[in-house]
């Protein structure tokens, strides 16, 4: 039975739902040997910044229980040669692209907003990074103020006319109340969540397992948490929701489409089993196929809350 | 070119304590197994489920044939949960990964330098090529690694341990200076896998005397394909990734802080 995987979003057509949390996929081709980019649905890219950021000192990364700490620090080659060297190759590959980008300044978010509107032929959407934990500068304590927050959406927005995500954490907040609004000031969507902010000590040491104190947690560990705001967000707003958080099998997967999720974003899942994205896709496939279920649409959003019944859920 | 990269699962042949500190586990995989090169890793899924989640990269301690090794010490629970798999259960391994040891260092003699962990990549080395010395600096005696698993290494072996259990008192380095004394240091090529502290040691000696090397350089990794950017390496052409760049990089290329 051939399954409807056709995800649709604000104009824009995706042939599946799976996509890739920003900076777990590599910059361009790194896991080209192992998926065929043009299968996803979509590829989200690591995180843009205007100047090239080099990234925190090691160690960067730490295994904790069913999860990972990251304090990469948003490493990357900046935007100018974001668009010299790594637009032409997504070109070529054809799937929608949803470049992630993140500011120092406001002035920073509407200029990577400026300069992507310009390739709209190779950019499907952006997906505005206002929680990356790993950033002193830039990141969520410059972040933390709501102000600046939106200050840098509504800049992302005066500037361009893709589809902007606004990507949150509850490390700005409520979550709910910042996604209200983000929306207000134009975000066509959220994506949630980035990683949580979390920390690992060495007892010998006494020092962090991290070159700084704190890094965002990721993994499996924080899927339930993930899952919650993905409901909540789709269920309190309606628009469309890139989820992230944890989602590293097929079950995961159908998690979040059943609570509603537009995109699933597989995240740190990659680093485990390169081939994770593509084993999920077809992991939907045949729980719709054997579930009768002809279109994907006809599951998403199909989660049966439990309501305020005194009877609880499973009644 | 690009270099093949295999994900297998494997049906563990033998996983055996070796001394009192290491263990050593063995699979077969004609594709991890042939085309590897001493200096090369693999990502290991320890278990099915979440956690641990990541996999862990070890270095490759031998291949014949289709048989690969790998050598490791418990250093948490990922690695304490693999000393407790049996022979006939299986597990996932990618590899093989990175870039490994030069082979053939332009008719120099080699001096092979290995402190605690790094010793499985050299000893492989060691096998593959032969080298005029390989110098083994532990802690103790109880690291030190049963003459079986040595037979094979074509080198001149000296130990050192720090607490003058076995072999010299006192550190590798100290060896490894007594040989470049009675040497002509135009000649020799170092390779080293060790602890970090050990390995900058190496280096300030290299330099000193003007020769050249190459060391593996590890941090810890997450995807270990160079995608996650977690194992940074600080070198002259700025930072470059251990797995995917590295592990081994020549000494000039490396800024050691």
């Amino acid at each position: 039975m051939k399954v409807d995987l056709t995800t649709r979003i604000k104009g824009l057509t995706f042939k599946n739902p799976i996509t890739v949390a920003s900076g777990t996929f590599g910059t361009t081709d790194e896991y080209g040997r192992y998926v065929d980019y043009k299968k996803l649905g979509a590829i989200i890219t690591k995180t843009i910044t205007v100047k090239p950021r080099e990234g925190n000192p090691m160690p960067r990364i730490c295994e904790t229980t069913a999860g990972m700490l990251n304090a990469i620090g948003l490493q990357n080659k900046g935007l100018e040669d974001f668009i010299i060297h790594k637009i032409p190759y997504f070109k070529k590959i054809g799937t929608p692209l949803i470049v992630s980008v993140a500011g120092e300044t406001v002035q920073e978010f509407a200029e990577l907003a400026r300069v992507f509107e310009k390739h709209r032929d190779v950019v499907s959407a952006l997906e505005v990074n206002l929680s990356c934990p790993n950033v002193e500068a830039g990141g969520v304590n410059f972040m933390k103020k709501q102000e600046r927050i939106l200050e840098a959406i509504k800049a992302v927005r005066q500037r361009t006319s893709l589809t902007v995500f606004a990507k949150l954490s509850p490390e700005l907040g409520d979550v709910l109340e910042i996604a209200g609004k983000v929306l207000g000031e134009g975000a066509d969507g959220i994506s949630v969540t980035n990683t949580l902010r979390g920390m690992a000590v060495d007892i010998d040491s006494r020092r962090s397992k991290l070159a700084k104190d704190f890094g965002g947690l990721s993994g499996p560990a924080i899927k339930p948490v993930a899952l919650r705001y993905v409901y909540q967000v789709k269920k309190e707003f309606k628009v469309p929701v890139i989820a992230s958080g944890g989602i590293s099998d097929v079950d995961d997967a159908l998690e979040f489409l059943i609570v509603g999720a537009d995109l699933l974003a597989v995240g740190t899942a990659n680093f485990v089993e390169p081939r994770a994205t593509l084993e999920i896709l077809e992991g939907i496939k045949r729980f719709c196929a054997k579930q009768g279920i002809k279109k994907l649409d006809e599951l998403r959003g199909s989660y049966r809350p439990c309501g305020d019944s005194k009877k609880g859920c499973h009644r | 070119m690009t270099k093949k990269i295999f994900d297998e699962k494997v049906k563990i042949l033998q996983n055996v304590k070796v001394n009192q500190k290491y263990y050593k586990l063995a699979f077969a995989s004609p594709l991890l197994a042939q085309k590897a090169v001493p200096g090369q890793f693999l990502q290991i899924k320890i278990g099915e489920g979440n956690d641990p989640y990541l996999r862990r990269p070890f270095s490759y301690y031998r291949t014949s044939g289709n048989k690969v090794e790998i050598l490791y010490e418990i250093l948490g629970r990922g690695t304490r949960m693999l000393s407790e798999k049996k022979a006939g259960e299986t597990l996932k391994v990618m590899g093989p990964l990175g870039k490994g040891f030069t082979l053939t260092p332009k008719g120099k003699k080699r001096v092979l330098v290995a402190g605690g962990v790094g010793v499985p990549p050299l000893v492989f080395l060691a096998e593959r090529h032969a080298a005029a010395y390989l110098l083994i600096g532990t802690k103790s005696k109880a690291e030190v690694m049963p003459k079986s698993e040595l037979k094979n290494a074509k080198a001149k072996i000296l130990y050192s341990t720090e607490d003058g259990s076995y072999g010299v008192k006192g550190r590798v380095t100290a060896l490894l200076e007594k040989i470049l004394k009675k040497e002509d240091p135009g000649k020799i090529f170092i390779q080293t896998c060790g602890p970090k502290k050990m390995m900058e040691a190496v280096i300030a000696i290299a330099r000193k005397y003007g020769i050249d090397g190459e060391a593996s350089w590890d941090e810890n990794m997450a995807c270990g394909v160079g995608a996650c950017l977690g194992c940074m390496v600080e070198t002259r052409s700025g930072r470059m990734r251990a797995c995917a760049d590295g592990p081994v990089f020549p000494f000039k290329e490396l800024v050691i802080p």
